[in-house]
């Protein structure tokens, strides 16, 4: 009877001790949704959280929302199912990205907006964006020092439902407005695309054939922009502007074939989202609504810096 | 039932579902539709009355005096960084003999012998805001309505207060700065600095 209870009291020890064992070989699991692994930008975005994330000793998951908002909710479902502890979140959507925040909030699961704002002060932990209105500002006295304040030029915007593409659009707007020497002929989405913004132009040029610029909302619609205007003939005498700081829009700046871009810092945006969740997960409970992140202008008189 | 009308009723169902997925919105519609009515004009105005009674501004000689020993803790002192940056706002006072005012531009010097710029037409942005310290990221729910205040508030400054004040000045008077510097963390202090005004005195 005593060998009986000795053996049993073993047994339980053992499995006691394998449950510990298993517990502490599961780590914590951080999601990273992102928007679209489409755009070289946002892959950026998407690794550096996950590295950061992995770094700080959690499990990393990618999923990609293929800028599609019910893609994006599908996304959420498995991750709250599976049990996530955190969320670095890249929104496909300034509005329809909320209920999904609030679905995992209402699973207690934090979510740290990178790079793209929702329209709620409420329903995301934290919110660390570029200060793209700041940035485009820049890029817009840019634009009219180099047009010499006039000219006919084409706007070329993001997504519509996107933030980013307002606030890029605002701050350039803030600015090039008051010049009235300065007339935009055209503003049409091309979806941070490249190709799109290759079409876009094309078509617009059809009507405007004499445009003097083009501001695009990101770096890749800059380079379809250029595109359309080299195969026109006409990228020695139309000036473009874009956004985002990409390295071959940077090569072009320095090769003189575009003027300008906004230098974000995806880099700082993951890094500062996967350290606010790992302080979440290890007990802070406060956090600021929105972290604006700096953008520097990237012109002919300091590219050769980066 | 006859094919025609039920060829007829599948395609009204199919016009239906077609017009109920799909709303189109206007670009302008969207870009002029304001989450709240607030009224930045008179905000704004509350605002340059804030900065001007406040006085917050530093001598910019102590400042380049407190940059070239602590830059930190200058940055931390007289700075003002909303979130993540190498930059800072600064309000900073200068006092200066005008040396020419050209296209927006008045370059004045210093006492010192340093030479400023003092930018009149390109005052845009958020520099003063910031500069200013006197309101906060979280006293606005959306970045996009923090960011109409200070398209108020320049707008006060570059198209009523600025363009009076210039008419008086004329090149070899000694004049008084009252303004927004942004420097960045390591920048050499020996370069053409460029104030964005909110003040000019002679």
């Amino acid at each position: 009877m005593k060998i009986k209870t000795l053996l049993m009291a073993l047994l339980c020890a053992m499995m006691l001790a394998a449950c510990r064992g298993d517990k502490e070989a599961e780590k914590p699991k951080i999601a990273v949704v992102i928007s679209t692994l489409n755009n070289p930008w946002f892959v950026v975005l998407a690794e550096a959280a996950a590295k950061n994330a992995t770094d700080l000793g959690y499990e990393a998951k990618i999923f990609d929302s293929q800028n599609n908002p019910s893609t994006e909710s599908d996304n959420f479902e498995n991750l709250i199912s599976s049990g996530f502890d955190a969320i670095l979140f890249n929104p496909t959507d300034a509005d329809g990205s909320i209920v999904n925040i609030l679905k995992a909030k209402t699973a207690g699961i934090p979510v740290f907006c990178m790079d793209r704002e929702v329209n709620s002060d409420d329903a995301a932990t934290c919110q660390i964006l570029s200060d793209n209105y700041s940035g485009c500002v820049d890029v817009g006295i840019e634009f009219v020092k180099a047009l010499n304040e006039k000219g006919t030029y084409v706007e070329i915007l993001g997504l519509v439902g996107d933030n980013n593409t307002w606030a890029r659009s605002g701050g350039f707007h803030s600015v090039v407005d008051k010049f009235p020497g300065l007339k935009m002929v055209a503003q049409q989405t091309a979806n941070f695309d490249r190709n799109k913004a290759m079409e876009v132009l094309e078509t617009v040029m059809q009507a405007n054939p004499d445009i003097d610029a083009v501001f695009c909302g990101n770096d890749a619609m800059a380079l379809g922009a250029y595109q359309a205007l080299l195969s026109a003939g006409k990228a020695d005498k139309v000036k473009v502007f874009g956004f985002d700081g990409a390295g071959e829009v940077i090569e072009k700046i320095k090769e003189g074939k575009i003027v300008a871009t906004g230098l974000q810092h995806p880099l700082v945006m993951a890094e500062t989202a996967a350290k606010f969740a790992d302080e979440f997960i290890k007990g802070r409970t406060v956090f600021p609504q929105r972290v604006p992140v700096e953008v520097n202008l990237i012109n002919a008189s300091n590219a050769a810096q980066f | 039932m006859n094919k025609n009308i039920k060829y007829g009723i599948g395609l009204v169902l199919l016009l239906f579902l077609a017009y109920n997925s799909v709303y189109f919105t206007d670009l302008d519609k969207m870009k002029s539709e304001d989450a709240d009515a607030i009224d930045f004009n008179a905000r704004a105005t509350q605002l340059y009355a804030g900065i001007i009674a406040e006085n917050t501004a530093t001598d910019l000689n102590t400042l380049k005096a407190a940059l070239s020993t602590l830059p930190d803790s200058a940055f931390a002192n007289y700075g003002n960084r909303l979130g993540i940056g190498e930059s800072a706002y600064f309000m900073v006072n200068v006092a200066g003999k005008v040396q020419s005012i050209n296209d927006g531009e008045i370059l004045l010097q210093t006492e010192a012998g340093e030479s400023i710029t003092v930018q009149t037409k390109f005052i845009f942005g958020n520099a003063i805001r910031d500069a200013s310290g006197l309101v906060a990221l979280t006293d606005y729910k959306t970045n996009a309505d923090f960011n109409k205040l200070s398209e108020a508030l320049n707008t006060i400054i570059r198209e009523e207060k600025l363009p009076t004040a210039v008419q008086k000045i004329s090149v070899g008077e000694v004049i008084k700065v009252e303004g927004a510097l942004k420097l960045t963390k390591g920048q050499p202090l020996n370069t053409q600095l460029e104030i964005l005004p909110v003040l000019i005195e002679k």
